[in-house]
């Protein structure tokens, strides 16, 4: 039986309050400990940004420890994906803080996701190898944006790697890869970064300029109808009973709209039992109402 | 005998708003027309809608006085046909054969299946179950020995019904229904038919067939066969879709024929890009004409299978200059593409000028698809008055 885990690209987001943290929160409030209550996994993006300190790890572990199924994923530095140079010290401090997760048997995989301009060629494909030699410990997932990695060659090459490639939905502009689910390993791994079209066109144009955390998420700001999310749900279930675990991960999380298409992708395609919705988010989307328990 | 299921979306676009907004639940719901405007029609309504007298293609201004609390909305279409596709992927699953007869009606062939599906009604009825525990979409099917009693079938028992007509009983079914229950009799037919004192389907099936077709032509003979219940029993699941048609209704009405021909202009160029988006070419071509006093038009003439603008505006202004007869101001203008096929490759070779076409064609929509609809424009020069 395939096991779902769905959740969110990230949990520290100040513009989830009120609308999925709660307004007024007392000292003791956390926000990692309140997420894990409604989600399985979450994706740990700040590691793409900068090396974190094993202690936080570890204390993440400690806060999700009630919650017996929750995972993690962990965005591997851009080091490695982006700029591509890294060094013996840059892989020690990723692989510490990945066997503290796994370890503790909260580690769901590695995602490598590589920019748009990464197209396929012999000596990405090379550099892929050799990033996957690094980290086979692991499970790992890896995100291309490139339409030139559709094709069978790609496909024999990664189920060779045993990776996975990750299924994105995201603006069809140029050649972005398009959203067809592909099966490559026994897991499979899905990014919603929406469809904000203008904004992402416009992110393309700003692309290496200075922007602000605001100007830089806009991209990301948009909220799947409930007819884009039927046809989400099927395209997932293609893949239904032919993997072990599916991973869907919402990126689109300013305005915590990220979190409400979770929330419905949660019912969809687990149980349809009714789910635990907090108040707050059930006041700003009342569409959410049909779907949570009384 | 053969078995087709009829499988009918209960006010469709309202369930599917009711999704977007499940506030609306229980309330007179109204798709169409913006009534401030008071231009336009019902695309659908809510049951609870209805008893107030309201129907799908009412004029909206009528709607908005029959039931002025109603929540009027404008829709979401591309929310309905993602909706319609998802159905349809259901029922890929369990029918052998389907026929997409409309954004929220499939057909379905099941002749044969008894064996490996046990009742029909049971299966009818998972079906149904199916489709709403998946998409919250409530629904009605009607099974029958062919297309029109299934159709008819699956209107008996709205919302959520289920009508199964026993092969051999078809005749009886029918008999007491008003005429207009049969698909294609509207409100000209109905008129006609009544006026010669047919009121149920049970007295066109009294008549003699000469006596009928003599008064109604080969429609009427089409209309005895279906009063004695029989109809087409074989569905064309590679034809989804029968015809593209795109219609404007004026804000005010019009009279000057270079604002119409205008329009015509853009209406063609819409459905034309509608049509190669499918990969589709049409063969008849249609007008639609309504006046300021309602009084409405079609024509529709067929020449060699088109997808091209010019072919498709060249013969629509033919149309519309030969049928624009009367000196009164126009409300609505519609053209619509029917007799649909694939397109053939085959038929351009050596004719450079249709391949230059073609992959302007291309290069338009491309655009189009990647910076919008508004993006670029096809120009034709207007063909002179004389033309």
């Amino acid at each position: 039986m395939t096991k779902y885990y769905i959740g969110t690209a990230g949990w520290s987001y100040k513009d989830w309050v009120p609308n999925f943290y709660p307004k007024g929160q007392s000292k003791n409030f956390d926000w990692l400990q309140f997420y894990s209550r409604h989600f399985n996994v979450v994706e740990v993006n700040a590691t793409y940004y900068a090396y974190l300190s094993p202690n936080s790890f570890k204390g993440w572990v400690e806060k999700v420890s009630s919650e017996e199924e929750f995972l993690f994923t962990v965005k591997l530095h851009q080091d490695f994906t982006h700029t591509r140079r890294f060094e013996e010290a840059n892989i020690k401090a990723v692989r510490t803080n990945l066997d503290i997760l796994a370890k503790a048997e909260r580690l769901g995989g590695l995602l490598i996701q590589f920019p748009y301009s990464y197209a396929f060629n012999s000596p990405a494909a090379e550099y892929l190898r050799n990033l996957n030699d690094i980290f086979q410990d692991y499970n790992r997932f890896v995100e291309l944006r490139h339409s030139s990695w559709n094709n069978p060659d790609a496909y024999d090459f990664f189920r060779e790697l045993d990776i996975s490639l990750c299924t994105i939905d995201q603006p069809q502009i140029g050649r972005s890869i398009s959203f067809e689910p592909l099966i490559t390993n026994s897991r499979a791994y899905f990014r919603f970064h929406g469809r904000n079209e203008a904004e992402w066109k416009k992110s393309i144009s700003n692309y290496g300029k200075e922007q602000t955390y605001e100007q830089a998420s806009e991209r990301y700001k948009y909220l799947y109808s409930p007819g884009e999310l039927v046809e989400i749900e099927q395209k997932i279930k293609q893949v239904e009973g032919k993997v072990k675990e599916v991973f869907v991960i919402m990126n689109n999380h300013p305005s915590s709209y990220g979190i409400v298409n979770a929330f419905e992708l949660l019912f969809m395609l687990r149980r349809k039992d009714k789910l635990n919705i907090p108040e707050s988010t059930l006041k700003a989307f009342p569409r959410l109402s049909k779907i949570a328990a009384a | 005998m053969r078995t087709i299921f009829h499988l009918d979306l209960d006010a469709f676009f309202v369930s599917v708003e009711r999704i977007i907004d499940p506030t609306l639940e229980g309330k007179p719901v109204i798709v169409g027309a913006d009534p401030k405007q008071g231009r336009g029609v019902i695309s659908a309504c809510s049951y609870e809608a209805r008893r107030y007298g309201l129907h799908s293609a009412m004029p909206i201004k009528m709607a908005y006085r029959l039931c002025p609390n109603g929540i009027y909305l404008h829709g979401h279409y591309q929310e309905y046909c993602r909706y319609s596709e998802a159905v349809k992927n259901i029922l890929c699953r369990y029918a052998p054969v389907i026929e997409q007869a409309s954004i929220d009606e499939f057909y379905m062939d099941f002749t044969g299946c008894e064996k490996l599906y046990g009742s029909f009604f049971m299966y009818a009825s998972f079906l149904q179950k199916t489709i709403w525990k998946e998409l919250s979409l409530p629904s009605s099917v009607g099974i029958g020995s062919n297309k029109t009693i299934a159709k008819i079938a699956s209107d008996c028992m709205k919302p959520k019904g289920i009508t199964y007509v026993i092969p051999g009983m078809e005749e009886e079914f029918l008999r007491r229904m008003p005429v207009e229950t049969i698909p294609g009799v509207g409100k000209v037919t109905l008129r006609d038919l009544n006026a010669k004192g047919f009121y149920k389907i049970g007295d066109i099936a009294k008549a003699p067939l000469q006596y009928f077709s003599s008064c109604f032509g080969q429609c009427g003979t089409d209309l005895w066969e279906k009063a004695h219940g029989r109809g087409i029993e074989f569905l064309s699941p590679g034809h989804d879709r029968k015809s593209i048609s795109k219609e404007h209704t004026y804000g005010q009405d019009v009279i000057d024929r270079k604002i119409i021909e205008q329009t015509l202009f853009n209406l063609v160029s819409k459905v034309c890009q509608g049509l190669r988006d499918e990969g589709l070419q049409t063969s008849t071509i249609g007008i639609k004409l309504r006046y300021t006093d309602f009084i409405t038009l079609t024509r529709a003439k067929t020449i060699r299978p088109t997808s091209d603008d010019k072919e498709v505006y060249e013969t629509v202004l033919q149309l519309f200059r030969k049928n624009h007869t009367r000196r009164v101001a126009v409300r609505l203008i519609g053209v619509h593409l029917s007799k649909l096929e694939e397109f053939s490759e085959q038929e351009f070779i050596f004719e450079d000028e249709k391949i230059r076409r073609k992959k302007m064609f291309q290069a338009v929509d491309s655009l189009r698809a990647k910076y919008g609809y508004a993006s670029i424009n096809v120009g034709v020069a207007q063909p002179s008055k004389n033309a």
